[in-house]
């Protein structure tokens, strides 16, 4: 079994009960190696990572009958918004709750991170985050 | 901080679906690791199509949503015993460790809402339903934007 599979199993172990049919039956995993975004090779891990057009934050605790201009016009103001995604509870119709934004610099990103973190949005607080993070130095190997 | 270790090991969640056929092994799989590492695969053979394989770590804050969606859908409560058994049309994985308690659910493919309803257990086939909807959702959002692809 490869290292990951182990690994895997070791974090499944922690659980006090586990259930359903799955359990018995070997895992449908081919192996695999992953692509990343590249990072810079003095990368610490836990900061901000850049993603490939640019630099995203997670932002949450949306109103659910918040607009996409309501979410834009807020997020505008730290500077020019290259992609939003509000997404949808699947089984409400109603927004999920968070929402990705996506800026061109970290400068920018981060402005919006000190500035609007806690802040409100139609009557909630919303929370705003990196959304990615530079990862433990690991092959990408499964 | 052994704390901080231990409540960040206690999370995993990992979807498959997929199914072998005259294309081969074609499939979509994604997990989330406690370290917060997201990995994505997705294999389709039609026409030489090549198998899209991505890699980032979320942050804390998005594993935290992650954990309030799958709270709020109360799969934790569920159980697959009566659930459609996959089959060579397919199958769909759902694992997840969350607050101490592991789940390990296998079912085949869904068509649509209505087989949901015709089954043996509704509601919790619904749960689970709707619910890898949301994951999805919020997966090909992660990978769309971070890698400037278009999952299918």
């Amino acid at each position: 079994m490869s290292d990951n599979e182990v690994e895997m199993e070791d974090v499944v172990a922690n659980a006090e009960r586990s259930r359903g049919r799955g359990l018995a039956q070997s895992r449908n995993r081919e192996r695999i190696t992953y692509d990343v975004v590249d990072e810079e090779s003095s990368a610490t891990s836990g900061a901000p990572q850049r993603s490939v057009e640019g630099w995203i934050v997670f932002v949450t605790n949306i109103h659910e009958e918040a607009t996409e201009d309501d979410v834009h016009d807020k997020f505008s103001e730290y500077g020019k918004i290259k992609n939003i995604h509000l997404n949808l509870d699947r089984r409400t119709g109603f927004l999920k709750g968070y929402a990705l934004v996506e800026y061109e610099t970290q400068k920018e990103a981060n402005e919006a991170i000190d500035q609007s973190n806690d802040t409100d949005l139609l009557g909630q607080n919303v929370k705003v985050d990196w959304c990615f993070v530079k990862g433990k130095k690991t092959s990408g190997k499964r | 901080m052994s704390g901080e270790e231990e409540k960040a090991a206690d999370f995993y969640v990992r979807y498959y679906v997929g199914h072998k056929g005259k294309f081969g092994h074609e499939f979509l799989e994604f997990e989330f690791r406690p370290n917060g590492s997201l990995r994505y695969a997705n294999n389709s053979n039609y026409k030489n199509d090549t198998m899209i394989r991505k890699e980032a770590t979320v942050s804390e804050s998005v594993l935290s949503e992650l954990k309030r969606i799958i709270e709020d859908s109360e799969i934790m409560q569920e159980d697959d015993d009566n659930w459609p058994e996959p089959d060579k049309i397919g199958r769909q994985e759902l694992e997840i460790l969350y607050k101490n308690e592991h789940i390990s659910f296998t079912t085949g493919k869904i068509g649509a809402l209505a087989d949901v309803n015709n089954s043996k257990d509704p509601d919790g086939l619904r749960s689970f339903y709707y619910l890898v909807q949301d994951l999805k959702c919020l997966v090909f959002s992660l990978i769309g934007l971070h890698f400037k692809i278009k999952p299918i």
